[in-house]
């Protein structure tokens, strides 16, 4: 599966557009910087409160900071989305990739349970107390995710292919 | 100087071990995205976004922000040291190393008006004045040159 991706994208005007677009790729690399600024930021902010520290801080409102997240996330989901367009046999083979896209996953399960099952009890809570513990599994969880998706990212070129 | 810098122990671990250079620049990452996130929320707050996060509800990330920054200071020394001759004439460095510096005093006032004024400005007796605007509007751009410079490093 992963050779047939490998030949579909290689070679395609996208691939070659890339490739051949000497400014893109440190462009894109400044884009994903910008959304993981984003898409961190705003989750830090969202998991601590959530985990149950900062309580003069009403626990509904770090709701607000979803679409800076969101954008962050759409921000990296499209030059993420290039940069394997542009080189997929190298990433296909990454442990490193592997390991953050398996991350990118739990972290979007994490965050549909959340909104299934957390999020509509919220405004039965004390706004400003402290969190039960299925909040704080979801919390935790989710700040280990995503900083492991930064972590993994950061080290595709020094491991190895698997 | 520059090149004594290179043969310290710290630097030659950093420049030539295994994991010294990748362990150097996951903390980097992450002490980024602690510092540029933090205050990045902080700065669209005060300029008019999630209206209903209280002010003073950013005194205490401010203080995980300075971790960050610590984070990134000592990683940062560590990966200067290992080529300090080559990023001392790198322009891109230069334009990241001051805008972390000029944002680093922006985000000290920042903090500074924010302990004095967090109460007033959630209990509407006052609002943010120009001069926060004009913190926020800096340090958003600061940090996004710090983030350009650096990713620009390895291609200029």
């Amino acid at each position: 599966m992963a050779e047939n991706l490998i030949q579909l994208l290689e070679g395609s005007t996208l691939n070659i557009w890339i490739l051949s677009t000497a400014w893109l790729w440190p462009l894109l690399e400044m884009l994903h910087f910008v959304g993981l600024s984003l898409l961190l930021g705003a989750m830090l902010v969202i998991d601590i409160r959530l985990a149950g520290f900062v309580q003069k801080m009403h626990i509904r409102t770090t709701h607000d900071l979803l679409p800076v997240a969101g954008i962050g996330f759409l921000i990296n989901t499209v030059t993420g989305v290039l940069f394997f367009v542009g080189d997929p046999a190298r990433y296909t083979i990454n442990v490193g990739f592997q390991i953050k896209m398996l991350l990118v996953l739990i972290a979007g399960l994490n965050a549909l349970w959340f909104a299934i099952k957390i999020n509509p009890e919220m405004h039965r809570w004390n706004p400003y107390a402290d969190t039960n513990i299925a909040a704080k599994t979801v919390a935790y969880v989710s700040l280990v995710a995503w900083f492991g998706v930064l972590l993994l990212g950061r080290l595709i070129p020094y491991v190895s292919t698997g | 100087m520059f090149e004594w810098l290179e043969y310290s122990s710290l630097s030659i671990w950093v420049g030539e071990s295994l994991w010294g250079y990748p362990i150097m620049l996951s903390l980097h990452a992450i002490g980024l995205a602690i510092v540029v996130g933090i205050f990045t929320m902080f700065n669209f707050r005060v300029l008019g976004l999630f209206e209903s996060i209280e002010y003073s509800a950013f005194v205490d990330f401010f203080k995980l922000a300075w971790w960050g920054l610590l984070i990134n200071t000592g990683s940062g020394v560590a990966l200067f040291c290992s080529q300090a001759t080559f990023y001392v004439t790198n322009t891109p460095f230069l334009v990241k190393i001051s805008s972390i510096i000029i944002g680093s005093i922006i985000a000290f006032r920042i903090q500074s008006s924010l302990q004095l004024n967090a109460e007033k400005w959630d209990s509407k007796v006052t609002e943010p004045g120009s001069k926060d605007y004009l913190f926020a509007q800096s340090s958003l751009l600061l940090w996004a040159c710090a983030i350009f410079g650096g990713r620009l490093i390895a291609y200029l």
